[in-house]
């Protein structure tokens, strides 16, 4: 079966699915260019997997559950060769169109603050507006789990906006 | 004072995930706690400022190096038909830069290539008619009944494609029967499916969550499956248009550089993912050997 190329009609779905991986991937890794390797990275595994996807599934819970294992396959990669390139790389913020440059920049400091732990459920039930069993799906963890994180990634977020220090030390992160 | 509800309670009740009753409790409580509805009003303008700034990122363009690589260039057995769908592309594209040439005035330039795809192919939209046109019919919706075997060589013969009576019974829907007619050139066909036990109508979700009664269910749903011999122009990547309510799965099954080739177009009212799953049953069909 895995030789078999993915059928025209699951590639259609695939791509379907680019825009809203692209802003999923990038709400991880913030730098345009490393997200769209993330996402790339996605759609390889999915194209040679593609065998796996149940059509009676979102195709957007099944890659966004791919991405988040790449990436954090990355992750635990690079935690271990602390100056190798990564999806995570510290780039500069992509300025957007249309938006108060002050507040967006703030928000996202604010979002990179926040613990990915918090964060990723935050943003999947938020922009994606995933259920919390979606979510739950998508990332491999409890309800209870969803349900807790995003109301603390809520909580955290508020206090970076209104200008407090961040929570939580997180060991693993890099510094460069 | 002991607080009934903490964060979690506040945050499912923001994300809608809360049961009537519960949702109800919590917002009496936050009806009576200013402070706590403050923090929930915060909480949701941080969301929607999350939800502003990010989807700028859905309005740009796809990078050439994500839809190529899921469109094609690794696709070794999709690779012929990649070449026809191209072939027909640079025809619809040299035929738009002809076109853009004598209408010189106002037009800018041909859109690129996606909008030349997108540009709906006219043997879609007369499958799309003649479903219009033959679905409503109670006493005359096709021309043939389900009688197999006369029904499809008949088909066969006069379409110079083979027509397949697909069996779609494990998607719920049975043969009706089929129609010959005329499509440009030449002929084409029409089968027509019903559903085997009334539909449940796909917005009877969204009816029941607006406070509306579903109307009575009149009919059995029905789908029709159209088929031709395409011209080697024909795009063959498999494609999905909306036309209202109606939604249309296409696609071009065979080498039509060898004339072995032959075009479909399922119609149906119903949700794309219904739609989807009997396009992929008919796909699977027509590919195995006769």
């Amino acid at each position: 079966m895995p030789t078999v190329d993915a059928p025209a009609a699951f590639r259609q779905q695939l791509l379907n699915a680019i825009p809203r991986l692209r802003r999923y991937a990038r709400s991880l890794v913030f730098d345009a260019n490393a997200a769209d390797d993330l996402v790339q990275s996605t759609l390889e595994r999915a194209l040679s997997h593609w065998h796996q996807f149940d059509q009676r599934r979102d195709i957007l819970l099944w890659t966004v559950s791919i991405a988040h294992n790449a990436f954090m396959d990355d992750r635990r990669r690079h935690a271990r060769l602390p100056m190798a390139d990564s999806f995570e790389t510290q780039a500069e913020l992509v300025p957007a169109v249309g938006v108060d440059v002050g507040l967006r920049i703030d928000l996202m400091a604010a979002l990179r603050q926040l613990p990915l732990d918090q964060r990723e459920p935050l943003l999947l039930v938020s922009l994606e507006q995933m259920s919390y069993a979606e979510c739950a799906e998508a990332l491999g963890i409890p309800i209870g789990t969803v349900m807790s994180r995003v109301s603390r990634g809520r909580v955290a977020l508020r206090e970076l906006l209104d200008g407090k220090p961040p929570r939580t030390l997180r060991p693993l992160r890099r510094v460069v | 004072m002991n607080a009934l509800f903490d964060q979690d309670d506040f945050a499912a009740w923001l994300d809608g995930e809360l049961t009537p009753e519960r949702r109800a409790e919590v917002e009496a409580w936050l009806h009576d706690h200013p402070l706590d509805a403050a923090k929930v009003r915060l909480w949701a303008a941080d969301r929607e400022a999350l939800r502003i700034h990010l989807d700028g990122v859905l309005a740009e363009p796809v990078p050439a190096r994500l839809s190529r690589l899921v469109m094609g260039a690794s696709a070794r057995s999709d690779w012929r038909r990649w070449q026809a769908w191209a072939a027909g592309l640079a025809v619809f594209v040299l035929g738009g830069l002809a076109g853009a040439g004598l209408a010189l005035k106002s037009q800018p330039a041909a859109m690129p290539t996606a909008a030349a795809v997108a540009l709906p192919n006219a043997w879609v939209q007369r499958a799309a008619l003649a479903h219009k046109v033959y679905v409503p019919e109670v006493r005359h919706a096709v021309e043939v009944k389900a009688q197999e075997e006369h029904l499809s060589r008949w088909l066969t013969k006069r379409l110079d494609v083979p027509v397949k009576l697909f069996d779609l019974r494990e998607q719920g829907f049975e043969l009706v029967g089929g129609r010959l007619l005329p499509d440009g050139a030449g002929p084409g066909a029409q089968l027509m499916y019903q559903a085997v036990v009334p539909a449940v109508t796909p917005t009877s979700a969204a009816d029941a969550a607006s406070g509306q009664a579903s109307p009575a269910l009149p009919k059995p749903a029905r789908v029709t499956v159209y088929l031709r011999k395409p011209d080697a122009a024909t795009p063959a990547a498999f494609s999905y248009e909306q036309q209202g309510p109606l939604g249309m799965f296409y696609w071009v099954e065979g080498n039509s550089a060898h004339g072995a080739a032959t075009g479909y177009a399922l119609v149906g009212e119903l949700p794309r993912e219904t739609l989807l799953a009997l396009a992929e049953a008919i796909h699977r069909q027509g590919a195995e050997a006769p």
